[in-house]
């Protein structure tokens, strides 16, 4: 099983396989790229930076050296993934799957006929026909899935230009715009806002640079770039510009330190085309089927080849019988079912705005077990809105549900001011009254942040307004604002403040605390020049105004989102870098954690442990979430544990925020369901197809159901109702079962074999038999003069077969019974015409008509 | 017991506690599976008292069960080294017969037995029903005449000997060559011997309908056709049928049909095909002389009460042919209602053969 080897989301395939030599050299290599990023520039000082590269960090480089490198290292651009050529690409439509089987069938044929002709003067033309039928079978099918295939590789092909297009860069001296597939390393290249960076580039300069990392981290935060080192790691440290990703604003300078493969970017392409290419699960299903299948149809026909010589027939005899089995067991129309399946769920999806790239993709959704879902944005609004408030002693409650439009600017700052402008009136017009005069912006250090303002009630004076981490700010208060009046800061205050801190800071919301100070007038007149570096006026002693806190409330669709995932069977798991406390404030709120679920923290508490002590697995109850939160290093580790068979992550790969919606999975079950009730289908119809072929060779009665009749119902009046299952409408407990476990709960499994091949198939076979000994009978063969006649039957020249009345039958006269045939197959298609189009039977059988 | 066996197991498998979170279980295959057999899971769960953690075990165990089978599957993927070849072939051996579960191909006997028990439910319930409808076939179907008769109207001509085919070839001097249609003759005439003929049937008037009316059931009477009608072809005299004179006698036979009243004494004549040269048979002798099928021997009623009916014959006496070389013969019914030029069957209402007699 080397290939799941690929599969990164399967940590328990890949722990239990190892492949070839072959194989493992190329895991040696895959290994060699997931290592972290090997690189020192960033470390470098600007004149080593300089010597490095032999460029001039204010020139660039030469135009003849830019040459040389270019010829040296070859265009800045990925390596496209090796593609197939198209003729193989077809000729594996062709020669691949059960193709390959009805090839030798048809080979068989021929070479029968080719026998036929030679030894009898009179060769009938039945196996010329029948060769011929399954060589067009064979080539038709491989021709739709080769369409179909490259149907969908052109849409592939679409999404391949992720590459930037042109970029400044400086030589000698000057600016100059090129094709970005042109620079080399050690340019030196100017970016700035709105440009794609055209490669790893150290910074030199910036001015206000700021970069989006997204497609590379996922951090959507445009980070800042400056000539700065500040980590150690090339990925965290400010100085390193990525291939690929955009310039947000400001502008920059940096020198060429990797182009093309080389490039982060390009590693992670590499990486990303190294892997097998995601064989999905339905794909792995549809190949074990047909494994399965051929594995008994080779099986069948090779035991009743050497049956049948045993038995005393003529190898030619045997030929045919294997043809027959072979043809009886190959579900021929089951690949174009399957493809047409797909292709109509695809369809589906698309109405229902969910655009998918690749049709077997869509099943993969199905077998979700696990959801892991970024908290900001993606569960949340991503929007900072204040919900509660502390004054007077008493904690009111904001209004979070108002849909208040967003402005820019920091998230709790623009969350406060809506606030205010809900209860208090335009913030702007406040303002005005009250001229600020000074400002300490928020810094990390003191962790507040102050303003002195005119005051408008006063004309004199002046108000000192701080906010702030509320712990620091009590700290600066002696007094507090009660009722209007100022009462001191007493140890029952301190107790109710921290009470209010605490239950706050429980619900997970970021609390801000607010002080102000009236400064006397005498003392800090009008124009008094206030220095906020030498902080000339008082910083202490404040009085304490109230507390505001402020969460990121969950999406309104969150919660029934979750919990529909949640009964689904599929974990949701919530990778966030937030604090404990408010992460699993988010988390209870949308039903991550549900009521008397623990998170590690309330084990740890518990029993009385560390954190770091906590074994979620054996401590937790048996339904936990799971939902670790913490810091990075800690986030991962639960995903192994829970033996995540398939992992989602909304991506956020820059584009829009992607919400949390069930749908797609639904679909992917539907499907998974859908795929499995047709295939139960045509597989029930083997047994009636097989059998006449088993008593036919056994018990020599007269061939109830000819190879091109089997064909007929094949890829005639079967695939339509097998296609038509697809449209079945959802089983109602579809997203109440438990997700798919790719590792046992197989498309074709022994149940669905036992139940198509054992039961149905018997039914059916059993159906067909009657039908088949009736009208026989009706004719004047009776059953028990059946037994042993096929000699006679089958030989042309006996002309005066004698049935169980005595009448005596041509030959050409009793073989004709394939009418009777053609007239139920017509009859079986007729019905399902009837069941699918008459009105009433939508409501009464669930059966649509195609569209 | 299982839980005694978990806890023995847990500490050998580095994963056993992957197993321990997961809910999964086997029911939600069940949509697919035979109610039959759901009905049987379901009732299980309901007797055990902790619901959840039973199902969480079960599920857990067909689990790794199931992984050992895929294990088997993939087999002869692997590297071919020896000690992997000889875990592997642990693991086959393990899941035919895993000694410490006591379970066969993934499943512990007793759910092979409800297996076998249900599937020979189901098919003794088939086999009642199949006999059933059978059963009620028959009593629909009627002892004496087939329900259809159409398809069998254009009557087919046959000839006799028969043996499997229709080209005679045999050699007037090597008696070997002919002397299986000479017994082949001689077996088919033993019915129309004079004695058992006069025994048995009734000499009936000829030219007419030999008509019985009566209930379906009662037997009805046969008309003589004796092997002396048949002349030199009788075998009476020449007890070679002409073979060994390069004079060969060939018996032409309508197939019976139950319901023959229309074929309105039907005449055979023989004649070249025009593959051959028109004068190749000079001189063809018929036995009777009219060459024809008396009306006498309509209609037939069927085996069951017709006991002793005898097929009319008319005898094909080749007396002059060319020899050593094949020449065909084509043979048609020629009648009221009796089609005899269907291009695609070569048999109904006449009958294709080449002689090619070597002296």
């Amino acid at each position: 099983m080397g290939r799941g080897a690929g599969r990164e989301y399967s940590p328990a395939a890949t722990t239990a396989e190892n492949g070839g030599g072959k194989k493992k050299q190329k895991e040696k290599e895959l290994d060699e790229l997931k290592k972290e990023v090997a690189m020192d520039d960033h470390k470098l000082s600007l004149d080593e930076l300089g010597r490095k590269y032999q460029v001039d960090l204010s020139k660039g480089l030469t135009n003849q050296r830019a040459q040389d490198i270019l010829a040296r290292d070859g265009p800045n651009a990925l390596t496209p993934p090796p593609t197939t050529p198209e003729w193989v690409k077809f000729c594996r439509q062709l020669f691949g799957g059960f193709s390959i089987l009805l090839w030798i069938g048809a080979i068989l044929c021929f070479l029968a006929y080719g026998i036929q002709a030679a030894m009898e003067d009179e060769p009938s033309n039945d196996n010329l026909y029948l060769g011929v039928v399954l060589a067009a079978v064979v080539i038709v099918t491989g021709c739709f899935s080769y369409y179909q295939e490259a149907k969908s590789s052109k849409i592939m092909d679409s999404f391949k230009n992720m590459v930037p297009q042109q970029a400044l860069v400086v030589r000698e001296g000057e600016k100059v715009q090129i094709n970005a597939e042109e620079v080399v390393v050690g340019d030196l290249v100017e970016v700035k806002g709105g440009d794609r960076v055209p490669a790893d580039l150290r910074i030199i300069s910036s001015h206000g640079c700021k970069v989006d990392n997204s497609s590379l981290t996922g951090e959507s935060e445009p980070q800042t770039r400056s000539p700065e080192f500040t980590h150690e790691n090339p990925l965290e440290t400010r100085n390193i510009c990525f291939f690929s990703t955009n310039c947000v604003e400001g502008t920059a300078r940096g020198i060429v330190i990797a182009t093309g493969d080389r490039t982060v970017m390009g590693r992670i392409a590499t990486l990303a085309s190294g892997l097998e290419v995601g064989r999905t699960p339905i794909a792995m299903e549809i190949e074990h089927f047909i494994q399965l299948i051929t594995g008994v149809a080779v099986f069948l026909g090779v035991s009743f080849f050497v049956l049948s010589l045993i038995l005393g027939y003529s190898w030619l005899e045997a030929v045919i019988f294997l043809i027959g089995i072979i043809v009886a067991n190959v579900p021929e129309g089951l690949l174009a079912t399957v493809t047409v399946c797909l292709t109509l769920t695809a369809k589906r999806m698309a109405r229902k705005n969910c655009l998918v790239k690749n049709l077997e993709a869509v099943e993969t959704l199905g077998s979700t077990s696990t959801i892991c879902s970024d908290k900001t944005g993606t569960l949340t609004q991503n929007r900072m809105t204040v919900a509660h408030m502390w004054f007077d002693n008493h904690i009111y409650e904001a209004d979070t549900s108002e849909e208040q439009t967003g402005d820019s600017g920091d998230a709790s700052e623009s969350a406060l001011l809506k606030c205010i402008e809900l209860s208090c009136g335009s913030v702007r017009k406040m303002r005005d009254r009250n001229p600020k005069v000074a400002e300490i912006p928020f810094n990390s250090t003191n962790k507040y942040q102050l303003s002195i303002h005119e005051r408008e009630d006063s004309p004199q004076s002046h108000v000192l307004v701080m906010k702030g981490a509320p712990e620091r700010i009590l700290d600066r208060c002696s007094t507090i604002l009660v009722q209007g009046k100022e009462i001191p800061l007493d140890k029952e205050m301190q107790d109710a403040f921290q009470n209010a801190y605490m239950e706050l800071g429980g619900l997970g919301e970021r609390v801000l605390g607010f002080c102000q100070l009236n400064l006397p007038s005498g003392k800090f007149p009008r124009g008094f020049k206030f220095d906020t570096d030498e902080l000339n006026f008082p910083t202490e002693k404040l009085c304490f105004v109230g507390l505001m806190s402020m969460i990121d409330p969950p999406r309104a669709a969150v919660p029934d989102a979750v919990g529909k995932c949640r009964s689904a069977g599929i974990k949701v798991i919530m990778v966030t870098g937030d604090h404990p406390i408010t992460a699993k404030a988010i988390a209870k709120g949308v039903g991550i954690i549900s009521e008397g679920n623990e998170t590690v923290e309330d084990i740890a508490a518990r029993l009385n442990i560390p954190v770091s002590q906590v074994n979620p697995r054996a401590d937790a109850g048996p339904q936990a979430p799971a939902c670790r939160l913490g810091s990075p290093q800690t986030r991962i580790p639960p995903l192994w544990g829970t033996r995540a068979t398939v992992l989602r992550a909304p991506g956020r790969g820059g584009g829009p925020p992607v919400s949390l919606t069930p749908s797609p999975p639904p679909t992917g079950r539907l499907i998974f369901d859908n795929l499995k009730k047709s295939i139960a289908y045509t597989l029930t119809s083997n047994i009636p197809e097989i059998t006449p072929f088993l008593l036919f060779i056994i018990a020599n009665i007269p061939l109830p159901l000819g190879t091109v009749t089997i064909l007929c119902i094949d890829l005639g009046t079967d695939m339509v109702p097998a296609i038509s299952l697809a449209y079945e409408a959802a089983e109602s407990d579809i997203m109440k079962r438990q997700p798919r476990n790719p590792q046992t709960d197989k498309l074709v499994n022994e149940r669905l074999i036992s139940m198509a091949y054992g039961q149905i198939g018997m039914i059916q076979a059993l159906g067909g038999f009657f039908t088949y000994f009736v009208i026989l009978a009706e004719n004047g063969f009776l059953p028990s003069r059946l037994l042993g006649i096929r000699l006679d039957w089958d030989d042309r020249s006996t002309n005066d077969l004698e049935d169980s009345y005595g009448q005596e039958w041509v030959s050409g006269a009793a073989s004709g019974d394939t009418r009777i045939l053609i007239f139920g197959l017509l009859e079986e298609t007729a019905l399902a015409a009837f069941l699918s189009y008459c009105p009433g039977m939508g409501v009464a059988l669930r059966m649509y008509p195609l569209k | 017991m299982r839980r005694q066996l978990r806890s023995r197991r847990a500490p050998a498998s580095p994963y056993g506690y992957r197993y321990r979170l997961d809910d999964q279980d086997e029911v939600n295959q069940n949509y697919l599976a035979d109610e039959e057999e759901e009905a049987e899971e379901e009732a299980r769960v309901m007797v055990v008292p902790d619901l959840e953690e039973e199902e969480e075990e079960e599920g857990q165990e067909e689990e790794e069960e199931e992984i050992e089978e895929e294990k088997e599957e993939e087999e002869g993927q692997g590297p071919p080294t020896g000690n992997a070849w000889w875990q592997k072939l642990q693991t086959v051996s393990e899941y035919l017969w895993d000694p410490e579960k006591r379970m066969s191909l993934a499943r512990t006997g007793q759910s092979w037995s409800l297996i076998l028990v249900i599937y020979f439910f189901f098919y003794a319930s088939l086999a009642a029903v199949i006999t059933l409808c059978m059963y009620t076939l028959f009593l629909t179907i009627s002892p004496y005449m087939p329900t259809f008769t159409e398809r069998v109207k254009p009557p087919g001509v046959m000839i006799r000997p028969f043996a499997h085919s229709l080209n005679f070839n045999f050699n007037v001097s090597e008696p070997d060559t002919w002397q299986h249609y000479v017994i082949s003759l001689n077996g088919f005439l033993q019915g129309y011997n004079d004695s058992l003929q006069e025994e048995m049937n009734v000499d009936c008037p000829p030219g007419q309908y030999f008509i019985q009316d009566g209930d379906e059931d009662e037997d009805k009477k046969a008309c003589q056709f004796k092997r002396s009608f048949l002349k030199n072809c009788s075998g009476l005299e020449d007890p070679t049928f002409g073979y060994s004179t390069g004079q060969p006698c060939i018996l032409l036979k309508m197939n019976r049909a139950p319901t023959h009243r229309e074929a309105r004494h039907p005449t055979y004549t023989c004649f070249y095909l025009q593959r051959g040269d028109e004068n190749d048979i000079r001189s063809i002798n018929y036995y009777p002389e009219s060459a024809s099928f008396d009306l006498r021997y309509y209609p037939y009623y069927g085996k069951l009460t017709h006991v002793n009916y005898t097929s009319p014959l008319v005898a094909m006496h080749f007396t002059d042919v060319v020899k050593n070389q094949a020449v065909p013969v084509q043979c048609q019914l020629k009648g009221k209602g009796i089609i005899n030029d269907v291009i695609n069957d070569r048999f109904v209402g006449r009958v294709i053969f080449t002689l090619n007699i070597e002296t």
